[in-house]
């Protein structure tokens, strides 16, 4: 089943250890030049199956296709095409950074030089020191340079931003968005929602290793719950009621009505409409957030709520 | 540093807690460490008690021993040899040179340096822990495990009918012995950054004292009290038994254990006196390459082994001169050692090559592990993220380790060629002594089969090739002094070698072990193409 529409692609993908299920028939489809959001809870199965594609451990059983090939039977010659960023990265503790770079690099092949001073100097690293002697993030930061600093046509990128600060994280988000611009797909797994939120283009969220959902951001987002927040100089009378309108709340507060209550997308036009006879003071309208989705995603089990709220506060 | 506190009350309460946690994080490995090495005591000597009954058979062996200084140098100068205890001080006195030491270090090294770079300590200095205490808790743990140890050990002498002062002595000496590098650990553990540089400096020094007590005893010099190795064996259990000379070890392991506690106590938490410099900002095209990259990760550990070969080559050659003017004058002690006929050497090169047989065995069960540990740490993954493949990755690691057996059995027998002949003058018996120790080179290559066996098909039980090893060390050294049972020593594979240049060597029996070798290595690449890496 050679696909050429997609760089990986996976379909009722499991793997036992022993007696553990790790991925339990899961579906993954990425498209060439896009960044693809990989999203679910610790022990979700976000890293077996990365571990899949890179050929280190072997399916035991579904397909698994990465650029057409089987990623098992051809992994060094398909990582002549992408590069990887462990969640917990492992470097050898002797070398300095810099010759960290070079070795990472000699294995993958092509390496841009330019590119390579380019991203030392945006990541702030000090290549001359030992990997012994940096700090968590200054580890993060060598094997992050190293797979952007390949030349690859795939980035796997599992939990990439771990010990980052948030001035790091902006430069990576910054580099990723270059190098999807020149063509590069990118896997990001992640469980940090407003990271694939401001990266992803297509988002996949899986749980006990199934995938519970899968779109475009905008996808997910038109069947989820935009939420409002107005002050408004009188009570919008219908609105409580209105078609689309959920948990309506209002209370008067210094002569205004400050109004909260989620809508659905569709209603939105009529709903302003409401809003703006009441005449309005001020008007925050929040898309749904990942959180959101993640909420919904997790709906169907009876821990969802604890499971998702457990995770939207592990994310802050 | 009791003035910054308040009295009694939170302050013991810390010191307390804090022993418990190292008790708790660290009695696995304690438990394991004492009662492996008091029990492998105890065991050998039982086996010395049962085989030297008679007070004639102790005369014997304290003749063949002190003959010549050849023997001195690697037991030590034992007094009151004529004894049951003074035999079995004499055939602890390699081993316990060293296991007694590492003991030390790593019941102290593994709670200290080791948390702090990886940052647990700072986890428990959040908590209601002063600065100090750590490594106090450390020190007083070790203490006391080595206590049980020695007491351990006094015991199992006495029911072997070793007279009680001296075992009691002797086991103290030990102890004291254990003690002294503890308090070293400990206090390195404040001065370097790292668990491993802990492990570096603390063995330095460990070799430095054997070499000094080494050249203290054949030279009859005052060197050997200079070595902490010294203090333990001039304190004579079976023979003066020169109780004060315990307060030096005692009092310098206090020293330095006080010195690291009053650094810790005011340092910075994750700071070091020596500090590593910086390094290149890129890596050389060798180093770029796997078999390069392969032969950095393998340099450091390569070298050690082979200057621990080395050294003992060019002292066994140096000394082969006075064992032969011993021999010539003293025909029944040339059959007592049973060197005799027209080749007295033959018997000496033949234990030296089996004592490097042990350590390039040693050396390749190590490099093995080596890859594991590449594995387990997740290195490896990142290593096959690349182009390289899996057969090429290992490929490589077996063709340095290859090269590193070579460079360490041909050069050190090389070495002991060299210097025999530099010693009696005489170079008749080198190709003899080179082509000895290369006919070591099927044997030492099974065990690195077994080793690279379990690394494909069962990557968790490569302590298993460590016990391998431990076997057939304890077999090759200790085996022909205890009158071991044949099938015991068919167990190992050094034994079908047939000990050359004393012994007669079958070429069909190396030609055996060569088809087990490469069988097993062939299994080990075989099941690691077709395996999940595990790092766990």
């Amino acid at each position: 089943m050679t696909d050429p529409t997609h760089v990986i692609h996976s379909q009722q993908l499991t793997k036992t250890f022993g007696k553990v299920r790790a991925l339990d028939g899961l579906d993954l489809a990425v498209r060439p030049g896009e960044v693809h959001g990989f999203l679910g809870p610790n022990g979700a199965g976000k890293s077996t199956t990365i571990r899949i594609l890179l050929g280190l451990i072997r399916a035991t059983g579904g397909r698994v296709e990465l650029f057409g090939a089987d990623p098992w039977r051809d992994a060094a010659s398909l990582h002549g095409r992408l590069a990887y960023v462990a969640g917990d990265v492992a470097l050898w503790p002797g070398l300095t950074g810099g010759q960290c770079l070079d070795v990472i690099g000699a294995t993958h092949g092509r390496v841009d030089e330019r590119r390579r001073a380019d991203l030392i100097e945006r990541f702030e690293l000090d290549p001359t020191k030992r990997i012994r002697d940096y700090s968590k993030g200054n580890r993060q930061k060598v094997a992050l340079i190293a797979a952007l600093a390949a030349g690859a046509d795939l980035l796997i990128l599992d939990e990439p931003t771990s010990g980052l600060d948030p001035l790091m994280e902006q430069a990576f988000q910054n580099c990723v968005r270059e190098r999807r611009d020149a063509g590069v797909t990118v896997l990001l797994s992640s469980h940090l929602l407003d990271e694939v939120e401001a990266l992803a283009d297509r988002v996949s969220i899986i749980r006990r290793g199934r995938t519970v959902t899968t779109g475009t951001l905008a996808d997910l987002r038109r069947n989820s719950r935009t939420s409002v927040h107005a002050v408004t100089t009188e009570e919008p009378g219908s609105l409580a009621h209105a078609a689309g309108v959920a948990d309506y709340v209002s209370e008067r507060l210094d002569g205004h009505v400050d109004i909260r209550f989620t809508i659905d997308a569709h209603h939105l036009d009529a709903m302003i409409g409401t809003l703006h006879a009441a005449r309005i003071h001020t008007l925050t309208v929040a898309p749904p957030s990942l959180d959101a989705l993640f909420l919904r995603s997790y709906g169907d089990a009876p821990e969802a709520r604890a499971t998702a709220a457990t995770f939207a506060e592990n994310t802050r | 540093m009791s003035a910054d506190h308040p009295a009694a009350g939170p302050h013991t309460q810390g010191l307390d807690t804090m022993i418990g946690i190292v008790w708790r994080t660290r009695r696995r490995g304690i438990l394991i460490g004492v009662l492996a090495l008091g029990g492998s005591l105890i065991g050998t000597a039982a086996a010395v008690a049962g085989l030297y009954d008679t007070p004639s058979k102790i005369h014997t062996y304290a003749a063949a021993v002190t003959a010549g200084s050849a023997l001195a140098a690697i037991n030590g100068h034992v007094e009151g040899i004529d004894s049951l205890g003074g035999v079995i001080q004499d055939e602890f006195g390699f081993l316990a040179s060293f296991l007694l030491p590492l003991l030390g270090i790593a019941l102290v090294a593994g709670s200290t340096r080791r948390e702090e770079e990886s940052g647990r300590l700072e986890t428990i200095l959040g908590g209601r822990i002063t600065r100090h205490q750590p490594v106090l808790a450390a020190l007083l743990v070790a203490a006391a495990a080595i206590l049980g140890m020695s007491v351990l050990f006094a015991a199992g002498l006495v029911v072997c009918g070793v007279p009680v002062s001296g075992a009691i002595l002797y086991s103290a000496a030990l102890g004291a012995l254990a003690f002294v590098f503890a308090g070293l650990a400990a206090l390195l553990a404040q001065l370097v950054p790292h668990t491993r540089g802990v492990y570096t400096g603390s063995l330095t020094v460990l070799a430095a004292a054997y070499v000094l007590r080494g050249v203290g005893d054949t030279t009859k010099s005052g060197l050997a009290l200079l070595s902490p190795l010294g203090w333990a064996e001039k304190a004579a259990p079976f023979g003066d038994q020169r109780w004060w000379l315990l307060t030096i070890p005692v009092v310098a392991g206090l020293a330095a254990g006080a010195g690291a506690v009053r650094l810790a106590g005011r340092r910075d938490l994750g700071s070091a006196v020596l500090r590593g410099r910086a390094g290149p900002e890129c890596a050389s095209r060798f180093r770029r390459g796997p078999i390069g990259f392969a032969a950095w990760l393998h340099l450091p550990a390569t070298a050690g082994w082979l200057a621990g070969a080395v050294l003992l080559t060019a002292m066994m050659g140096a000394l082969s001169r006075q064992l032969l003017d011993a021999l010539a004058g003293n025909p029944a002690l040339t059959n007592a050692m049973g060197v005799a006929g027209d080749r007295p050497l033959d018997g000496f090169v033949a234990a030296t090559q089996l004592y490097l047989a042990v350590i390039a065995a040693g050396f390749l069960v190590q490099a093995i592990g080596t890859l594991r540990a590449e594995e387990a740490g997740g290195r490896l993954a990142s290593r096959l993220s690349g182009t390289l493949s899996r057969s090429r990755w290992l490929f490589a690691h077996g063709t340095v380790i290859l090269g590193g057996l070579a460079l360490i059995v041909a050069g050190s027998s090389l070495v002991l060629a060299l210097s025999t002949a530099w010693s009696v003058g005489d170079t008749g018996e080198f190709g003899a002594i080179v082509s000895a120790g290369l006919d070591y080179l099927p044997a030492e290559l099974v065990l690195a089969g077994v080793a690279l066996a379990l690394f494909g098909l069962w990557p968790r039980g490569l302590g298993f090739a460590w016990a391998a090893f431990a076997a057939v060390a304890f077999i090759a050294l200790l085996g022909p002094g205890l009158n071991l049972a044949r099938w015991v020593l068919d167990l190992s594979p050094i034994t079908y070698v047939g000990g050359p240049p004393r012994g007669a060597v079958d070429a069909g029996s190396l030609a055996a072990l060569a088809i087990t070798a490469v069988a097993l290595v062939m299994l080990g690449f075989l099941g690691f193409r077709r395996r999940d890496l595990s790092e766990s």
